[in-house]
């Protein structure tokens, strides 16, 4: 006899968790999607891809050649920019062992990320396409990810201070960024990218080993992988090599 | 509360939570917040689509499918009906071998995690094994 009015207060325990949980998921819903906005630059879907291009770092015919496709916004290409690139450059670029090439992958998933390619491969027009790179990636903390989301809906602003510092000329490089002439380019080492099965950034591949985008790569364990790929080579491998990729520098400088 | 109710009411979160992962997929959302993990790259890779819808999509369709039936079984006359139990049975175990193929293909393939999607596959366990146990408990009880 006592059971309806159990199974009565069973339903309102029941449909009031259901509101509960229904109020939270719509509230959380609610608060990712009115988010402030961003204002990144918008791509034509229309312009096809061009043919790919890595930005060059050293020697075109090195004996290894070291492809790595980066997104500027991703923290990982940030850190191996950052940490590992600069003894990269010292010792493997400078002594002409090594042929690196940057080819754009920017990730769909990063908001500002096609704004920066855009930016460096503008400053690339007037031969600072590595400045600018060094500059997007040491100033991440300025315009891309942290925690929930971009730092800035604006990441051009940013840019144009970098623009200013590395000595680009301002005006041109604001022309080419309304141009957008370089969308064609960086589509295509996008695709190079998607063409070999890459998934994350950054991902390198050093003479033929593709090395997973798992975890940051130091220098020790570069260093490895091309010491391999030297083994490998054999002695005029480097020419063969560099076909792999055409060897367009962008306003490459001979390491730094 | 019944096992029923407790079903629907998780089904409930997993269709906000695979929503969010949906928005994020479709472009809707920025970023998301991961914390700890590789959400980013998991959404990224190709293993994120399945037959051309993302993952996070079919996701949305299992819970909201697992909500209708606890909750049309938690009312009137389906209230006792074990087709209901074995209709979620059946789903749940679905999700469960789906979720472990998924996780399996995070640690091994992608390997990155994605905290989100680990949340989700505690979430399809619970719920597998809650509608054991009510289809269990409705056999017992006749």
């Amino acid at each position: 006899m006592a059971k309806a009015p159990v199974r009565k207060q069973d339903n309102r325990t029941f449909v009031g968790l259901l509101v509960l949980v229904g109020v939270i998921g719509v509230a959380a819903l609610g608060y990712v999607l009115t988010r402030p906005g961003e204002k990144p630059l918008t791509v034509d879907p229309s312009i096809p891809a061009g043919t790919a291009e890595g930005y060059l770092l050293g020697k075109p015919d090195a004996p290894v050649q070291v492809m790595e496709f980066g997104d500027f916004e991703c923290p990982g290409c940030g850190n191996f920019a950052n940490v590992t690139e600069p003894d990269v450059r010292a010792r493997l670029v400078n002594t002409g062992i090594v042929a690196f090439r940057f080819f754009d992958f920017p990730l769909s998933v990063h908001r500002n990320s096609w704004t920066a390619h855009i930016a460096a491969s503008c400053a690339a027009d007037q031969g600072k396409f590595w400045e600018m790179h060094d500059r997007i990636y040491a100033g991440q903390n300025e315009w891309g990810l942290s925690g929930n989301g971009e730092v800035t809906t604006n990441p051009i602003k940013v840019f144009r201070n970098y623009a200013t510092e590395i000595g680009l000329d301002v005006k041109k490089w604001e022309d080419c960024l309304a141009a957008k002439p370089h969308e064609a380019r960086i589509k295509a080492n996008a695709a190079e990218g998607t063409r070999r099965g890459i998934t994350g950034t950054p991902t390198f591949i050093i003479g033929n080993k593709m090395l997973p985008s798992d975890h940051v790569i130091g220098y020790d364990e570069f260093k490895r992988y091309v010491d391999e790929a030297l083994a490998a080579a054999g002695p005029d491998s480097g020419k063969k090599a560099a076909k792999v990729a055409p060897a367009q520098d962008g306003g490459a400088k001979k390491g730094q | 509360m019944t096992r029923r109710n407790i079903i629907a009411v998780l089904s409930l979160a997993g269709v906000f939570l695979a929503t969010y992962l949906s928005l994020f997929k479709l472009g809707i959302v920025g970023s998301l917040a991961c914390g700890t993990g590789q959400c980013e790259l998991v959404q990224a890779s190709k293993w994120a689509t399945f037959a051309g819808a993302p993952v996070a999509l079919w996701g949305v369709g299992f819970y909201l499918a697992m909500f209708g039936a606890s909750v049309a079984g938690s009312f009137g006359p389906l209230m006792e009906s074990r087709a209901v139990s074995i209709a979620l049975v059946v789903m749940s175990g679905w999700g469960v071998l789906f979720s472990g193929w998924l996780t399996y293909i995070e640690l091994v393939k992608i390997e990155a995690i994605c905290r989100w999607c680990v949340a989700s596959a505690i979430l399809v366990l619970a719920l597998f094994a809650l509608s054991v146990g009510e289809l269990r408990e409705r056999r017992r009880a006749g």
